[in-house]
């Protein structure tokens, strides 16, 4: 996801364009997985974590791509720890309503 | 009307497919919630037949959907029922029925795509007995804002592909129909809810 937005926004964008564009792109990116994943895992098991993570990660990931200071590598380190603390918080919630 | 049918009659090629993995992850907590099947049993929404093979066995049970397709493609899981099982092309927001008619009505993922879910829980109220019980398996918009952002985003395209709202509190209709709840269990987040009603006084 992260390598994707980085990919395709410009670095020379300002930071809020960057954000706005890495967030469109990572939702539509996830649009895509879920119609890979749904038939599969479920279809609200998958569009919420994926939707999140999408949009989440491809602002972070927007944002940091027009900053030409940074390697793609770190890029891709900030894209794992946000999804990282999304999936966290999904599966902390989840847990928390099932059980109220 | 004529568009809703279409839109069903279309997705029914491909229904099969996309709840594959709904089926999967909500097998046991529909067969739990099923358990509360009683009596003579409207199934409404019926779709091609996926959930029958939760029910408990045995019951005597009217399934309708506005979609002849969806019908014509559950017609091997109806069969393989162990119970009575007759289908017949209904709109669920104006059934054939007379007051009264059933002790169990169960509905799954219906309720977010019937054209006026207020009127269908009516319409549900009235052919369901005073001392009945209405079992929904259903999805809502979550409470919390960054899941509902999500749902009201996605809810723009599935009610173009296939006449699915994400967007709907199911609870709130079920109580502006006249209904009371008995018990409510979340299944996924607060989205997925097992929810057990009776008609209210």
């Amino acid at each position: 996801m992260a390598v994707c937005v980085h990919l395709i926004v410009p670095s020379d964008l300002n930071m809020f364009a960057g954000m706005l564009l890495g967030g469109f792109i990572g939702m539509v990116l996830m649009l895509f997985m879920m119609l890979v994943l749904m038939p599969f895992f479920g279809a609200f098991e998958v569009m919420i974590p994926l939707h999140l993570n999408g949009m989440l990660i491809g602002m972070g990931s927007g944002m940091l791509s027009t900053l030409p200071s940074l390697a793609w590598e770190q890029i891709i380190l900030g894209g794992a720890v946000v999804g990282f603390f999304v999936s966290l918080y999904i599966y902390f919630a989840n847990q928390s309503l099932i059980q109220s | 009307m004529k568009s809703k049918k279409q839109s069903y009659d279309r997705v029914a090629k491909v229904f099969d497919f996309l709840r594959g993995g709904d089926m999967l992850r909500w097998d046991s907590h529909q067969k739990s919630l099923f358990k509360n099947l009683k009596g003579k049993v409207l199934y409404v929404g019926t779709g091609t037949g996926l959930e029958t093979v939760n029910f408990p066995p045995n019951l005597n049970v009217t399934a309708i959907d506005l979609s002849y397709v969806m019908l014509e493609r559950s017609k091997e899981r109806v069969e393989k029922y162990s119970g009575t099982m007759n289908r017949c092309q209904m709109d669920a927001q104006t059934t054939a029925f007379r007051d009264n008619s059933f002790d169990t009505v169960v509905t799954v993922c219906v309720l977010c795509t019937v054209k006026n879910p207020i009127n269908c829980l009516k319409e549900i109220k009235r052919v369901l007995k005073p001392e009945g019980r209405l079992i929904m398996f259903e999805h809502v918009l979550s409470k919390n804002p960054l899941f509902a952002l999500v749902l009201k985003t996605m809810s723009n395209f599935t009610e173009k592909l296939e006449g699915t709202f994400l967007d709907r509190d199911t609870v709130k209709n079920a109580e502006q129909a006249g209904f009371e709840l008995v018990s409510h269990k979340n299944v996924y987040l607060d989205i997925v809810k097992a929810l057990v009603a009776k008609p209210g006084r």
